[in-house]
Formats: structure tokens, C-alpha cells, sequence
């Protein structure tokens, strides 16, 4: 943390005020709402992967003692609005619908909802509804689904392919990609999934004389909540409400709103009751929403140095059925963003969504991520061909900080990060050429296989995307002088109550216990962007700055008139607006805030009343974070078990707002790819069944497999004012390729290669024969 | 995930649980540590109109010594199996395999009874049990007793010989003799996972057993892996014998040739182990 | 239904419930101490870690009419009566071991109960001995970190 840029607060580990509450029991999560005369809801699933439904019997579940209501397609979906995301309202995707209607097309698709006086008896109902389907061929395959002649998965649709994108090849890329130099490899990455500690969930009130619609949920976005809710029941926007309060962690999974919550809202709307859903694990593993079901052809062209000539990528991912957000993903940019923080002069790609019968695609922390996991890995690839270190490599590869700007062959402008600073300093914390001495004698004298794998990216912002680029605050300043700041985030462990206390408690002048937050209900904030793609430090603390900057100016005003000095001669320093080197003049901010309201009279001529302020702050298109990551393993030979030796992180978000925060973001998206890259998998089989439906096998990581982690940070310049980069996906993106890599070279000792994840025992006994 | 509605009893005698069974057989299912049956009816995977909890029957807590055996009542926690040096001292396998049962949490309900009642094919009592040469006892309405030795008992995935008015009362481990040396070792996927395959062995002078687990249905005796243990045979021969025969099923977490692969590599570890130690006691 | 009565976080509890009925189920619903958390209801993730009798268990996997005349201990009743945080909780905090906190009830009463019967632990017991509660927000990091920090405020 660099000392020109600590603060008072800003840049400093402050503990967290969400912490007391959440640590005692005291947190407000969704199942902890209790509403009077509140019904639960289950759903009866699909157990086939696509199917006719021949008929639904219900009459036994609507009998059962307890039971309020059995509904499906013909009572649902006939009301309902569009179901699209609100800033993909006129993207074509999949047709979403609140339940089946006619057919099913995954495992784990709602057919059937039930209203029960409680959980329990909800669930005895669904075994009795009884529903007749009959099964047909799925489309599981990804890369088969779109030969000819494999079904389509939306019939309304005729294709299975639901985006493309492609570049020209020109010819003298096309040369290079045919030439001697040119090196070929296939990556896939497996599908798995969120996996937030809490599942989804939502509990709808509909107040049917009103007309007034409330809803509780885990959400990252009440606003985006608040106005798809509003589309699929008809209830006016205006007239709904959606509070996150405490949400249980999202990674993207809750950033939209999926299909199951806008079913229950539409449920209670239509039945005029209170509704409660609670989504169980099961279910949050089947059919949520699934990630990182990727392929890619990638092609790299090579000078006689070992230099990047060209590049191609062609690049599929699995959309599943419904995914959440048009096609899920986010091709595109893997597309794009291909070549990283190479000098690279030609690039192009092709990037393909494709329906398949599963569960749909949606965000994962850095949807577009695999362009890392593809990059990297075949970084590693191409070294090891030409007799390079990948280190080496790298150096040799990585745009110099004296080259920036620089853009890159797909057209992004990529400036002000420092790729290469942190590939240094990773490979210094880890001790990079000590590791490769350490490897050749475990080798040599024990026959052990240890591996080191780094994983070098930058992360683009998300301005581009209205509204996610966006996020207004509004500072309101009491009679007390204590002060409210309300965001439209939907904080869900990145500890926003605090952060952005830390901010305004920095531009204000005054002490951060006298800030507090309100965020997380639309009610009560301006229409904002929800929490997500990395946007908080930069988006929200920035629209903090601007409003904290009208409302810092407005009492420096007042108490330049109450002092009878210049406002340019005046700071607000711990709470005191004083004359710089006269500390006896002085007004207390308090005073100013009591006056602003209470004694207006003593208000300079012809201002308003009060003290707040309102203000937007917009994201360029691009602003760029980076980090290099750098795994050390080792391989058991016998077992094919993998162990995470060592584990560095050299990040550079730019001025972090608190370090300690900061560092727990990257951990968790570290442990995220640790667990992605050896543990966790979602397994269909042929006909489109999940094998993964619980904890017993999908297999998240735990204490035991995950080392301590190492950081280094670094900081650059931002292109915004308070030099905060966004850091929360990174931890995710640069992790799975840096352990893949590492255990890819830890196998190449013996001449042992791997090109698909997880890293099981199985795949890693397989590579070695 | 809720479970399916049953009636509950809470019996206080032997006598009333197996009256229970007697009366209820199959619609009936005995309720102990509740560690690996609760989650199966939360998960509505199974379900029984009766369950009959046996944690209130004093005469099945409790464990003792008795001469050369250490006899264990069926709802002994699996925690007391880790934390009593008496345990550790009568019956060494006992105390090193408990930790390896999934997580505290887990042993602090878990019983000894009830692992060996549910026979699951990757746990790790019934390998000690058979490995150790173990007895269960198991009684039925009437006072009826039976001892079975272990090698008898298990017979299949989540499968025993017990009868469905049948219950497991205790388990008898014996004492081996001073100097005898014990291993088990296993590999999981994470840490308290279920084992992908595992060994137990107990070794003192020609007595060798070896039982495998996380490789069959039951715990696999390897009568000419022990012949050659016995015999001084060095670990990797001992380790090619025990898993000739063997043909596990495979499942997402690990295929059946892993799994074998695996097990060859731990039974010349756990060998190695126990010839070390004897060569060490002298 | 049936009747059930035990002590929870030293009071008195009593009600009348289904035999399905878990005790997580009974302590969110019935006492209305939500703090205890349903992360997977399968007994895998720990997130409904309570203490019965004194000893760390999963929630989920008791029934409630088994709890009857144990004491129950819970997230709620670790800390001060005022609101003070336990030294376990208070660590947490300092270490940075939580940031959803949907996962924190079930480790924070795990770490109370394991540092209870091994004041003293290694890295490596306390990382084995947790490895029954999944987090999937912090890695991990700031939890082992916690339990060293509460282990070494103790001595």
C-alpha cells in the first residue's frame, strides 16, 4: 500500500460494520423473513432432459391437507411478461417461460408449482403430482450440437445456435496461422457452478387493493429485480419493492433474476397471497444456472524468437437451455480479449453460444474468463514446444509498461496496468528460479513431480453496458451532522456498508463511524447497478466522491460564511472546518449540518436549505485491472492427487479503498479456481442426467486443500478519480490456468501432457500412464 | 429438502427396539447417529413409516475392556473411539481410523454401531472390524443373541446380515497381542471424503490381515497378500497380490482402475509401515 | 405431533413438533433464532453447526424431538448480553473471516467448540479440523488466520 495514497480512512483495513451483526446471528437473509400468512413454495422438476409432456396430474397434491395451490404452465404463463434481464430486453435468447409448457428441454426444468402451508408438506405434495413425460433424444454434446441432423433444443428457434460472432481472417494472418510456426492446441474448461453458501430465494407480498408488490430476495441487483418483477407480473414498477438486506454471496449467480424467483412472484400476484420460496441445494446445483462449459481451438503463430505473430481462437460455449441473460455468456469478449497483455499485431476469432439440453448458462464470476484459462494454458503449451520457460516466455511476450497504451489487434485499447510489473513480483514472491532448482532435485533425487504455472491477465471494466457502467449516490447529511449515504448496489459479502463508508468519510473530513449506508432496497435508492462485474470500487465509490464533493463544497461555503473566511482557506480535518493554520477558527461539521437545517437564517444569501447531494458517476468504456498469479504443486505419481504447495497473487487495482477487503476478494476467487480446476464438476451423463446433485458429489474445496495465499500489490493510475481499478472477479480469472499450468508442468518431467479439467486422479493417472 | 413423514419411537431397553422390528420389519428403520441416514431422508432418497431412535438406550452407550476385549455398545459416539488413550492402548487400529471418518462434527453424533450396521463400502470400521477379526453382536425380540465374526457380516453395499427384526447391540474388537503393528491409510478426493480405496492391516508374528475398503461392496480380505505378508514378503509383492483380484465399480470420483491403482499403492505403503514397526519393537 | 422441551442458549424452550422436524428447522421456526443457517441440509456444509450438550454437530441431520432435554447452544448465544463478541467472534473480525457471514454461524461455532477441547491447535489441525464447513467467500484465509489469533488471545 503505497503511503502517498493512504488516508485517514481510504487504504486502510478497517474492520467491518457489517461484521457484528452477521457474526452474532443477527444477519437478514432471505429465509429469515417471516411475513403474516406466508405459504411455501416447492417446484416439481423435469427428470428428463427434453421431452414431451403428455399430461399432469394434480389432483392427489391439490388434496393433500395443507395445500393452497398447484399450478402450471396454463396457470402461469399466459400472465406473464418477458422474463429477459432489463438491458437485454431486445437481445434475442432463449424463450423464457415461468414454467414448462408442452415439453422440457433439461433435467431440473419447473413443470409444476405448489403452495403449502410449509416446506414440508410442500414437498410431500410434489411427490404426489404426477407428471407423464415422454422422453426424447437430448442435445448434451456441445460441439455436436450443430451437426445436422441433432434436435433443436428451442423448437420456436430452428437452430441450436443462439450467437456467433466472427472476424475476417486476413490473408497475411491466414499465412502465418498455415505457416511452420504455428502451433495448435484444444482447451477445454468443465462445467460447474456458483455455488453461493446460501441458495436463491425470495419471499413475494402482493397487496392486492394496492396493487403494491413487495419482495425480499437474494439478489445482487434489487433494481434489476425491482423492474423484471415488475415485467413478468404487470405490477407497475413504481408500485414494487425488492430488499436484498443480507445476501449470502452471488458471484453472479443472483445478478439477474432468475426464472424460478419471477415464477413466485408471478404466483403470488395472480393468487393474492404471501409467498415464500427457498431454493434447496439440490436444486441450486441442477438448475440454477451452470459456467464455464467452454471450448477453443486456439492457434498461435510464432517469429524464430519465440514471439507472438498471430493468433486465432475459435471458440464455443454451452449456453445450456434457459441460461440466465440472453446467451448466458460472454463470447464476445473471449473473443476479443484473446491475446491478453501479449504484444500481438493480428488476431482473429470466431466465438459460437450454443443451446444444449442442460442447465442454463449464467454469469460466474468473469463470465468471459476462459480467454485467460485458454491464453494461459496455451502460453504454457507453446513454451514447452519451442524448449522456453513459460516465465521466459512471458517476458519476452508481455506489452512493457513503456509501450502503453497499446492496443490490441482486436481493437481494445488497453492502458495504465502494469502486466509486467506483477509478473515480476510473483515470480519474485514465489521465488520462481529457487522453485525450479527446488523441482530438478525433488525430481532427481526422490522422483517427485513438482509443478510451477502462472497465470497473467488483465480484466476489463464494464462500462460499456448501460447500466452497468453507472451508479448514482446520494449523500444526505442529518441535523446532527451524521451521514446517510444510499447506493443502488447489492452488496453480498464484498462489505459495501464499509467501503464506501470509508470514502465519504474521506471526502467529507469527518469520522467513519458517523457514515452509514443504505443499500440493497429499491425503495429507498436511485435506480443503480446492482453488484457485480467488478464495479464497486470504481462505479459506486466514485459516484460517492461526486456527491460527497457538491455536499464538502456546500458547507465549506457555509462555514467560509459563518468564519467570514475564504472557502479556498478552509479544510475539514476530523470533523472541524477550520482556517488551514489557524485551527481556533473553526465551525464543527456538526454545527454546519444543525445550521443547514435548523438555523437557516444564518445560511449565506439565496442558498437552499439543507445538506445532500445527488450525483452519477459514469465509467469510461475501458478502465483495466491486472494481476499475475503463480501455483506451485505437487504431484503424487501413485494417487494422482494434486496439492497446492504455494499460491501467489501480484495484483494492481489501482488505490485500494481497504487492503484487508481487498485481499479477501482475491482469496475467494483464488479458492473458486482452485476448486473449478480440481474439485468441483458438474456431470451430466449421455441422456442429459446429473451425476453432481449434492455436496457428497460435487465437491466444493476446504480448508485442507487450499494453502495460505501469498500477495503482492501494485499499484498503478486509474482513469477515474479516486484511482480505484475493479478487483472482485480477478481472484477467479487468473487462478484456473495457473493451477492447470502448474500441474501440467509438473507431468511434462515425464513427458505427460493434460488438456481437460478437473485434475482428478483419474485425468492425472491417465496423463501419466 | 425435507424429509417423508414417519412415526417416531424413542425405546429405553434392547428388548422394546426389537419388539419394535419384530412389529414394523422393513416399515421400520433404527435411527442412531443419524449421520448417513438423515441426509438420505432429507434427500428423500429413502424413507421409513417408523423410525426407531435408539440413542436413548442406556445399555447401548457405553464401552469397556473386557480381557482381551474391547467390547463397544452400538451408539458409542465415534468421538469417544479418538479421544480415549484406553482405546488407543486396547485397540490401536480403532483409535487411528476414527479421524479419518469424516469431520468432527460428524463423529461427535456418528456411532460405531451404526457405521457397521450401515456397511457402507468405503468407511472404514468394517475394514478394522474384519481386518481386526472382530465380533458383532446383534439381538433380536425374545433375548435372542447372535454373535457374527466380521469376516461373515458385511456382504454387500450398504448390505449386512442382519435381519429386518434384527438389531446391531455392540461390536467386540480384540485386543491384539503387545508388539503387534497396525496401519490403515486411505486416499479421498478431500480431506473426510469418503475413501477412493483404503487398507487397515493388523500384523503380529505369522498373523497378517489385510482388509481393503472403497474397492468392493464389502471389506475385501486379501488372504494371499496376508500369506505373503506373513511370510516377509516385500511390500510391492504383498501389494501386487492384494489387488489381482480386485474389480471395483468406478463412479464420478474416481474409475475403477484408480481406484485399483490406488489400493496397491497403499497396501505397499501400510506394509511397509507394519514390517517397520515390528522390525522397530524388535 | 409431539412434545418437545430443552434449553436453548439458557433458556427454557418448548413446543410441539412433527418428529421430521430438524432442529435447525425448530430453532429458526419455533424459537425464531434464525441465526443458524441451511447451506445444503444434507449435513455437508456445516453452515447449521450448533452445540448440543456441549458438542459441535449438524442441526440438519437431528430431529428436534431428539434434542429434548439437551442444552442447545447457538450462534445467538456466544457472544455478551449487550451485543460484546465473543473472542472467537471478536477474531473473526479482526481477521477478516467472513464476508457474506452465511457460512460464519456454523464456523464460528465449530471454532468455539474445537478451541474449547484443543486450546492450542497447529495450522494443520485447525485447517483438518474445519475442513467439515465450507465457505465460498473468503478462501479460507481469514478464517484459519481467526482461529490462530482467538487460540493465541487465550493463552
Amino acid at each position: 500500500m503505497s503511503a502517498s495514497t493512504a488516508g485517514r480512512f481510504v487504504g486502510q483495513s478497517v474492520k467491518r460494520r457489517e461484521d457484528p451483526r452477521l457474526l452474532t446471528g443477527h444477519g437478514r437473509y432471505v429465509d429469515d423473513v417471516m411475513r403474516p400468512g406466508m405459504l411455501h413454495c416447492t417446484f416439481v422438476r423435469s427428470d428428463v432432459a427434453r421431452g414431451r409432456i403428455v399430461g399432469i396430474e394434480t389432483e392427489a397434491a391439490k388434496d393433500l391437507d395443507g395445500v393452497v395451490a398447484v399450478l402450471t404452465a396454463s396457470d402461469l404463463n399466459p400472465h406473464a411478461g418477458t422474463m429477459q434481464p432489463t438491458m437485454l430486453l431486445t437481445t434475442p435468447g432463449a424463450p423464457l417461460r415461468p414454467l414448462a409448457d408442452g415439453d422440457v428441454r433439461f433435467v431440473g426444468e419447473p413443470i409444476v408449482l405448489i403452495v403449502a402451508e410449509s416446506r414440508y408438506v410442500a414437498e410431500d405434495a410434489a411427490e404426489l403430482v404426477e407428471v407423464d413425460l415422454e422422453s426424447e433424444p437430448p442435445v448434451i454434446d456441445v460441439e455436436h450440437a450443430l451437426d445436422v441432423g441433432v434436435a433443436v433444443v428451442h423448437p420456436e428457434l430452428d437452430t441450436n445456435l443462439g450467437a456467433e460472432m466472427a472476424f475476417p481472417i486476413a490473408p497475411e494472418l491466414a499465412a502465418l496461422l498455415d505457416g511452420d510456426n504455428a502451433i495448435r492446441r484444444t482447451f477445454r474448461q468443465h462445467r460447474h457452478t456458483p455455488v453461493p453458501m446460501e441458495t436463491r430465494g425470495i419471499v413475494v407480498e402482493y397487496e392486492p387493493a394496492g396493487g403494491v408488490l413487495e419482495a425480499w430476495m437474494s439478489t445482487q441487483n434489487p433494481h434489476e429485480a425491482k423492474q423484471a418483477i415488475a415485467r413478468v407480473t404487470g405490477v407497475p414498477s413504481h408500485l414494487v419493492r425488492v430488499q436484498g438486506h443480507d445476501v449470502g454471496g452471488g458471484f453472479g449467480q443472483k445478478f439477474f433474476t432468475p426464472r424460478e424467483e419471477l415464477t413466485v412472484a408471478l404466483a403470488a400476484r395472480r393468487l393474492g397471497r404471501t409467498l415464500k420460496w427457498i431454493e434447496d441445494r439440490r436444486e441450486n446445483l441442477i438448475a440454477s444456472n451452470h459456467a464455464r462449459a467452454d471450448v477453443a481451438h486456439c492457434t498461435f503463430a510464432l517469429d524464430a524468437d519465440g514471439r507472438l505473430l498471430g493468433t486465432y481462437i475459435d471458440h464455443l460455449e454451452d449456453a445450456g437451455s434457459f441460461p440466465i441473460g440472453a446467451t448466458g455468456g460472454a463470447g464476445a469478449l473471449v473473443g476479443l480479449l484473446f491475446t491478453g497483455p501479449y504484444k500481438c499485431p493480428q488476431a482473429s476469432l470466431r466465438t459460437r453460444a450454443v443451446w444444449t439440453n442442460t442447465c442454463g448458462r449464467g454469469a460466474y464470476r468473469g463470465p468471459w474468463m476462459f480467454e485467460t484459462v485458454a491464453r494461459e494454458q496455451m502460453v504454457d503449451a507453446v513454451a514447452r514446444e519451442i524448449g522456453m520457460d513459460p516465465l521466459e516466455w512471458r517476458r519476452r511476450n508481455v506489452v512493457p509498461t513503456s509501450e502503453l497504451p497499446y492496443t490490441l489487434p482486436t481493437g481494445l485499447p488497453l492502458d495504465m496496468v502494469s502486466p509486467s510489473e506483477t509478473l515480476e513480483q510473483a515470480a519474485e514472491i514465489i521465488a520462481y528460479d529457487e522453485f525450479r532448482a527446488e523441482q530438478a532435485r525433488a525430481f532427481a533425487e526422490d522422483g517427485r513431480l513438482l509443478g510451477i504455472g502462472l497465470g497473467l491477465y488483465v480484466e476489463p471494466s464494464t462500462g460499456m453496458m448501460d447500466p452497468m457502467g453507472t451508479e448514482t449516490a446520494v449523500v444526505r447529511v442529518d441535523p446532527n451532522g451524521q451521514v446517510t449515504v444510499s447506493l443502488g448496489t447489492g452488496s453480498h459479502g464484498q462489505g459495501i456498508e464499509t467501503t464506501m463508508a470509508q470514502v465519504v468519510a474521506e471526502e467529507l473530513g469527518i469520522d467513519f463511524d458517523d457514515v452509514t449506508v443504505v443499500q440493497g432496497d429499491s425503495a429507498v435508492t436511485t435506480f443503480g447497478r446492482g453488484t457485480g462485474g467488478s464495479g464497486t470500487a470504481v462505479i459506486a465509490g466514485n459516484s460517492c466522491r461526486s456527491a460527497c464533493a457538491v455536499v464538502r463544497a456546500k458547507a465549506i461555503e457555509i462555514a467560509a460564511h459563518l468564519l467570514e473566511a475564504a472557502p479556498d482557506d478552509l479544510d475539514i480535518v476530523d470533523g472541524q472546518i477550520a482556517v488551514r493554520g489557524t485551527p481556533s477558527r473553526a465551525v464543527a461539521w456538526s454545527e454546519v449540518a444543525r445550521i443547514a437545517h435548523l438555523e437557516t437564517a444564518r445560511l449565506p444569501e439565496g442558498m437552499e436549505v439543507g445538506l445532500e447531494a445527488t450525483a452519477t458517476f459514469k465509467a469510461p468504456p475501458f478502465s483495466w485491472s491486472n494481476a499475475c498469479h503463480a501455483c506451485a504443486v505437487e504431484v503424487d505419481r501413485a494417487t494422482g492427487v494434486v496439492t497446492v504447495l504455494r499460491y501467489v497473487v501480484s495484483e494492481d487495482c489501482g488505490v485500494m479503498i481497504n487492503p484487508m477487503i481487498v485481499e479477501g476478494q482475491v482469496a475467494g476467487g483464488v479458492v473458486q479456481g482452485i476448486g473449478g480446476t480440481l474439485y468441483e464438476h458438474f456431470v451430466y451423463d449421455d441422456e442429459g442426467n446429473p451425476l453432481t446433485t449434492t455436496f457428497m458429489d460435487y465437491l466444493l474445496p476446504t480448508t485442507t486443500e487450499v494453502p495460505t495465499i501469498e500477495y503482492g500489490h501494485v499499484e498503478t493510475p486509474a482513469p477515474t478519480p479516486g484511482g480505484h481499478k475493479g478487483m472482485g472477479e480477478g481472484g477467479a480469472i487468473g487462478s484456473p490456468p495457473a493451477v492447470f499450468n502448474a500441474v501440467a508442468d509438473a507431468l511434462a518431467i515425464v513427458g505427460a501432457t493434460i488438456d481437460h479439467t478437473p485434475l482428478s486422479p483419474d485425468v492425472v493417472l491417465g496423463a501419466l500412464g | 429438502m425435507k424429509p417423508a413423514p414417519f412415526e417416531y419411537h424413542a425405546p429405553e431397553t434392547i428388548e422394546e427396539v426389537c419388539s419394535l422390528l419384530a412389529e414394523f420389519g422393513d416399515d421400520a428403520k433404527v435411527l442412531a447417529g443419524g449421520q448417513s441416514l438423515v441426509p438420505m431422508l432429507a434427500l428423500r432418497l429413502t424413507r421409513f413409516e417408523h423410525l426407531i431412535d435408539v440413542n436413548r438406550v442406556p445399555a447401548l452407550s457405553s464401552w469397556r475392556r473386557e480381557n482381551g476385549t474391547l467390547v463397544v455398545g452400538a451408539t458409542t459416539r465415534q468421538r469417544s473411539m479418538e479421544r480415549d488413550a484406553a482405546v488407543a492402548d486396547a485397540v490401536p487400529l480403532l483409535a487411528q481410523a476414527t479421524p479419518l471418518i469424516g469431520h468432527f462434527q460428524i463423529r461427535n453424533r456418528g456411532t460405531v454401531g451404526g457405521s457397521l450396521a450401515h456397511a457402507d463400502p468405503a468407511s472404514e470400521y468394517p475394514a478394522v472390524a474384519v481386518a481386526l477379526g472382530a465380533e458383532l453382536e446383534i439381538a433380536a425380540a425374545g433375548g435372542r443373541q447372535r454373535r457374527v465374526a466380521a469376516d461373515d457380516f458385511f456382504v454387500g453395499t450398504w448390505t449386512t446380515v442382519i435381519a429386518a427384526d434384527e438389531l446391531l447391540v455392540g461390536a467386540r474388537f480384540p485386543v491384539w497381542p503387545a508388539g503387534s503393528a497396525f496401519a490403515i491409510e486411505e486416499v479421498a478426493r478431500r480431506h473426510g471424503d469418503f475413501a477412493l480405496a483404503g487398507v487397515a492391516c493388523a500384523f503380529v508374528g505369522e498373523r497378517a490381515r489385510i482388509a481393503l475398503f472403497g474397492v468392493g461392496p464389502a471389506p475385501v480380505r486379501a488372504p494371499d497378500a496376508e500369506a505373503a505378508l506373513a511370510q516377509g514378503a516385500d511390500p510391492a509383492e504383498v501389494a501386487a497380490l492384494a489387488v489381482r483380484d480386485l474389480d471395483p465399480s468406478g463412479d464420478v470420483h474416481a474409475s475403477s482402475a484408480t481406484r485399483v491403482r490406488i489400493a496397491r499403492h497403499l497396501v505397499e505403503r501400510v506394509v511397509t509401515r507394519v514390517q517397520e514397526d515390528l522390525r522397530a519393537a524388535g | 405431533m409431539l412434545p418437545v422441551e430443552m434449553i436453548v442458549n439458557g433458556t427454557r424452550r418448548n413446543g410441539r413438533v412433527d418428529p421430521r422436524k430438524t432442529l435447525a428447522d425448530f430453532l429458526r421456526e419455533d424459537c425464531t433464532l434464525t441465526g443458524t443457517h441451511l447451506g445444503c441440509e444434507h449435513g455437508v456444509c456445516g453452515a447449521c453447526t450448533v452445540l448440543v450438550d456441549g458438542e459441535a454437530v449438524r442441526s440438519c441431520l437431528l430431529f428436534a424431538v431428539q434434542a429434548g432435554g439437551s442444552e442447545v447452544t447457538t450462534i445467538e448465544g456466544l457472544g455478551g448480553p449487550d451485543g460484546e463478541l465473543s473472542a472467537v467472534q471478536d477474531a473473526f473480525r479482526q481477521e477478516h473471516g467472513l464476508q457474506c457471514g452465511f457460512c460464519t454461524p456454523g464456523f464460528v461455532v465449530s471454532v468455539t467448540a474445537l478451541l474449547h477441547e484443543n486450546p492450542a491447535p497447529a495450522e494443520q489441525e485447525i485447517r483438518e479440523a474445519l475442513s467439515g464447513n465450507l465457505c465460498r467467500c473468503t478462501g479460507y484465509q481469514g478464517i484459519v488466520r481467526a482461529v490462530q489469533r482467538a487460540a493465541e488471545a487465550a493463552r
